[in-house]
This record gives structure tokens, C-alpha cells and sequence, in this order.
């Protein structure tokens, strides 16, 4: 092992006994914790901002306190972890994982998530600017974007063992656009918190993109979604729904339709293309009625 | 603070438990099942046939056929590459190469009260009645429920050409056939002998001598309930006396159209195959 590595290593260990490791896979968890679950670029920092204004409103959520507020597992140190008030609202964008003992599951439509990941791997440098958005969309597909599994994978994991639980809450990006307060009053109802509706237009008016936009803008490295970033281009992007029609092209439109179909129409999102499914027709299968797990 | 310093120098030495912090390789192989599914004597059957000249057993089957929840980190990293190991994780996207060894859960129940007895994890005066429905609810594992399991492996993977569906059944019914197609999956050339060989070596006669001498030196069997076997019936349809009626119908009612999916006969359910759930069929590609 080279000497740098061994200093790194060295310095590893140290931040794990005073506990300022990011825990990861080893976070210990409680029984009374809520995930915020959804794949990469489905509204999740959206939503945490809308929890965190929500659970702590005497600290407006900014870039700079909220990982302290929603932790990320892979984000926050394990000993503002053990600090937090319970229970804890912990953001996640994992598959499906039983430990799990409430989660709220944002989804979004895919066609539009590869164009929202497509921009923001273009702001984080890791594809390059002029990359072609066709070279991406197949990389999508094959799950090779992120560490989370493909967007089929990882919403079907989900579906297929959660759908019907009392403890599981799934919600539509494009409904929470839509209307936010009504969703986020779902969330409440969720949970079981008491919350007033002047509370919750608080929640949504400290959340909105333009409050998000202005914060960014302020302080553009004080998260490690863009530290290092290129600042030609926002995390907060257009934060709506439907973007796809104008940014995707209709091949890469057939391919994403093709691949998930069945599940794109399970939750609600229409398809524009005829493009041949080797996937079997939801609904002439009665799709999860049958589904009765415990 | 002395058990975080201690976890501090375990884990700069790379001695600490890896749990579910390892790292896993792109072309790692992971034998993965719910608990009480078959998923020991499959890694006896493995380790016979990728080490026809080790006398396996209780005693080197951690080293043979690692479970890496209970193995350092540095001992994972140390093992020759490409690995294959043994995992009862609910659906992990970094598991690229995946045997899936399922088992029908009416078995499974009666096969975890067993153990969880022989392990003293419930009280010997816990029915199996009471058991089942704290099997149904997930809450007698980790791991999840079973439906839990088997559903998130077959809805994001079923179809893959690196996931490899093994009903223990099967595996019962055809020991050399099943494991001829565990060998082809992985790319191991055994013939016939070789084949023969391993399923003679993984009876379930020969893994309870092995039990009976080597019980203390494995971490499934180490300071358990003596009298209660780790190797127990290790056959299939033993629910059909074990289990009351009652509790058949309470996993058929739940589970019916993953156990359809997956040819387990329902006794106290009628069934179309239209409620198969259609993630069930959708092959997922990685």
C-alpha cells in the first residue's frame, strides 16, 4: 500500500471512532424511522426541503442544514445521526429494503427523470457537455447511471413488495407539482403528524423552486449534490413535469416506453408511442389485484 | 467511546465485521435464498464441486463458501477472484450474478420454527400457529417475509441471463440435474462423477454426521439447542402434516399468486393464472 494510502486509511479509521464517518450501509436503524425513498432525480431534495420546513419550523431548510434535518445515510456523519429528534426522516434512494419500517416513495415519470439526470450529469462533469443524450438514454435503460439500479428496477422492487402496506405511501412527483399542499397533507395523514394548513403553506412556500433557485444561487458549494459543480448550470432545474416532449427525442421516447410499459402505465403515466412491449399488458392481467401481501 | 475506539482500530486493520458494508466485485457470484430454503446444503453442494479435493464441512464451509456478514473485510478481500458467496439479502443491485434458491414458504415456516427453537430465539412454549403469523408479517427475520424476498429478487431480475431461478424441490427431486445447471451457470466443466461426486458428499445423511462433529465450530450451530438438529427432514411437503390447516390457509391467502408463479400447489386456495402479478413475467434488464 502506498503511504498516502495507508494516511487515508489511517485517517478513516480516526473519523470512525469519533463517529464522523458518513455510516452508509451500516446505519443502524430505528423502529419508529421514515425513509424518503425514490430514485435519483424524482423530487427527492424537493420533498426533503418540503419535510424538513414542515418537522422543524423555527429552521427554514437551506443547503447548508439539510442533511442535518432529512439525513442521507451516505451524506450526513453518523453522530449527527445519533443527535437527531425522533423520529427521523431519512432520505434514501435504495431498492427496496425490509429494515425499512415506514417509507414515503416519491416516483416520476421516467421519460422525464433521464432528461433531469441527463442535465445534471452534464452539471456534475460527469459526462461531457456536448455527450449525445441517445448515448445516455441507453445507459439509463441498462441501470448504468447510478449505483440505485435502473428506474424499472428500482420503482418494481418497491411495487412489487410494498403496494397495499399500510406502511408504505407512494406518491407522483407530477401530483405533488400539481398540487402540493394536497399531497403533502397525505404525507401528514401518513404519518400521523398534527399539522395545521397554515403549517403546511409554510412548508410549500419555503420549498418552492424559487426559494430553492435563490438559496442555490447564494451558495452554490454548500452541498455535496454540486460541490465543485459547474455553475453554468442549476440543481434546481425547470421543476416540473412533461419537460420530455420537448427535450427527448421520439426514438429514445419508444425505447423508454418499450423497456417499462407496464410499469409506466401501473402508475398512471400514459404512453405516446405504439413501441412494441415484450412486457405482457397490465391491464388485461388485473395487475396486483391479486397482490395481498401482508 | 472505548467500543467506537475499538471499532476504529478493528476497522484500520480491516478486521471488522463486514456486515452489509463489503464490497462487492462486478463479477462476484452470490448465492442468495430466504433463510431455511435450502441454502446450506446448496453450499455444500457448491463447495464439493469447485473443491473436489477439501474435505468439506461445518467446520470450512465459512471459508469455502463464505457468508461475508460474518467474515472480516480483509479476509473478503483476500479471497481469489471471482468469488461466490452466500447471501440471504432481499434484492442487492450490486449483486450482479445471482443464484436464487427458492423453497415453498408453508416449508420454510415449518422449518424456521425449528430452528429459531433450536436457536432459542422464541420460547419452546411458542406454537407454530403463533409462529406463522409472525412469519407472514416478516418479523420472525431480517431479511423481510418471504414474499418480501422472493419478490423483489424475481421482480427486478427474473429473465436476466445472470439469475439463475433454483426451486429447492427441484434440487430435491433431481439433485445432479439441478446442480448439472448451477455448474453450467457458473461456467464450471463437471461430468457426470464430479456431479455424482458432490451430491454424495452434500446428503443429507452425511451433513448430519458432519453436524454431529463439527456442530461447535460453525456459526449456525455454535452454543444451540443440542437436541434440536440443524440438518432436520431436508425434504419437501413435511407443511402437509406439520402445519394446521388453519395456518395453510393464512400463507395461501397472503401469498397465492407468487406460490402460483412458482408451480407451489395451493391446497385451500382456487387460483386463475390472470392474478399472476405481471412484474412476475416482465424480465427485467439490468
Amino acid at each position: 500500500m502506498a503511504r498516502i494510502g495507508v494516511g487515508k486509511h489511517l485517517a478513516a479509521g480516526v473519523k470512525r471512532g469519533l463517529g464522523l464517518h458518513t455510516p452508509g450501509k451500516s446505519l443502524v436503524i430505528l423502529p419508529d424511522d421514515i425513509f424518503l425513498v425514490s430514485f435519483p432525480k424524482s423530487g427527492n431534495t424537493w420533498t426533503r426541503f418540503l419535510l424538513a420546513n414542515l418537522r422543524f419550523p423555527d429552521e427554514p431548510a437551506t443547503w447548508a442544514n439539510i442533511d442535518r434535518l432529512i439525513p442521507d445515510p451516505t451524506g450526513t456523519t453518523k453522530r449527527d445521526f445519533d443527535r437527531m429528534p425522533r423520529p427521523r426522516i431519512i432520505k434514501s434512494h435504495e431498492c427496496f429494503d425490509p429494515r425499512y419500517p415506514r417509507v414515503i416513495n416519491i416516483v416520476r415519470d421516467p421519460r422525464d427523470v433521464v432528461v433531469s439526470q441527463y442535465h445534471y450529469h452534464r452539471k456534475i462533469k460527469k459526462i461531457a457537455d456536448d455527450s449525445p443524450i441517445e448515448t445516455f438514454v441507453a445507459r439509463f435503460l441498462a441501470g448504468e447511471t447510478c449505483p440505485h439500479g435502473s428506474w424499472g428496477q428500482n420503482v418494481l422492487t418497491w411495487i412489487a413488495t410494498s403496494e397495499g402496506s399500510p406502511r408504505y405511501l407512494r406518491l407522483r412527483y407530477e401530483d405533488m407539482v400539481a398540487d402540493t399542499p394536497r399531497e403533502l397533507r397525505k404525507i401528514v395523514a401518513f404519518l400521523g403528524f398534527n399539522t395545521t394548513p397554515e403549517q403546511i403553506a409554510q412548508a410549500v412556500e419555503r420549498s418552492s423552486a424559487d426559494r430553492m433557485r435563490k438559496l442555490e444561487k447564494e451558495h452554490p458549494d454548500q452541498h455535496g449534490l454540486m460541490r465543485g459543480s459547474r455553475k453554468d448550470l442549476t440543481f434546481v432545474r425547470a421543476a416540473g413535469s412533461g419537460g420530455w416532449h420537448k427535450d427527448l427525442p421520439v426514438p429514445m421516447v419508444e425505447k423508454i416506453e418499450a423497456a417499462w410499459g407496464p410499469i409506466m402505465r401501473h402508475l398512471g403515466y400514459k404512453l405516446s408511442t405504439q413501441a412494441p412491449s415484450e412486457a405482457p399488458d397490465y391491464e388485461s392481467l388485473g395487475i396486483f389485484s391479486g397482490s395481498t401481501r401482508q | 467511546m472505548l467500543g467506537q475506539l475499538k471499532y476504529a482500530v478493528k476497522y484500520v486493520l480491516g478486521l471488522d465485521h463486514a456486515g452489509n458494508n463489503y464490497t462487492v466485485f462486478p463479477d462476484d457470484t452470490f448465492l442468495v435464498s430466504y433463510p431455511k430454503s435450502g441454502n446450506t446444503w446448496v453450499r455444500f453442494l457448491l463447495a464439493n464441486l469447485i473443491h473436489p479435493n477439501e474435505t468439506v464441512g461445518f467446520a470450512n464451509i465459512n471459508r469455502l463458501l463464505p457468508a461475508p456478514g460474518v467474515l472480516s473485510k480483509r479476509f473478503l478481500k483476500k479471497l481469489p477472484r471471482p468469488r461466490i458467496m452466500k447471501s440471504h439479502e432481499p434484492f442487492d443491485v450490486r449483486f450482479r450474478k445471482v443464484i436464487y434458491l427458492v423453497r415453498d414458504p408453508r416449508d420454510v415456516a415449518v422449518s424456521e420454527y425449528h430452528f429459531d427453537l433450536k436457536k432459542r430465539y422464541i420460547e419452546s412454549d411458542v406454537s407454530l400457529e403463533q409462529f406463522v403469523k409472525r412469519f407472514l408479517a416478516g418479523e420472525t427475520s431480517s431479511y423481510g417475509s418471504w414474499w418480501e424476498h422472493a419478490a423483489s429478487w424475481i421482480a427486478a431480475r427474473n429473465g436476466n441471463p445472470a439469475f439463475l431461478l433454483v426451486r429447492y424441490e427441484d434440487l430435491l427431486s433431481d439433485p445432479i440435474a439441478e446442480t448439472a445447471k448451477i455448474a453450467e451457470f457458473l461456467g464450471i466443466q463437471a461430468g457426470p462423477e464430479r456431479l455424482q461426486a458432490a451430491v454424495e458428499r452434500s446428503s443429507a445423511d452425511r451433513m448430519r454426521k458432519l453436524e454431529k462433529q463439527q456442530g461447535g465450530q460453525w456459526t449456525g450451530t455454535r452454543n444451540t439447542r443440542q437436541e434440536i438438529p440443524f440438518v432436520r427432514a431436508a425434504k419437501s411437503g413435511g407443511w402437509k402434516e406439520a402445519l394446521p390447516t388453519h395456518s395453510v390457509e393464512e400463507i395461501e391467502v397472503a401469498w397465492a399468486p407468487l406460490m402460483n408463479f412458482l408451480g407451489y400447489q395451493l391446497q385451500t386456495q382456487e387460483l386463475d393464472s390472470k392474478t399472476i402479478p405481471a412484474w412476475v413475467r416482465m424480465g427485467q434488464p439490468l
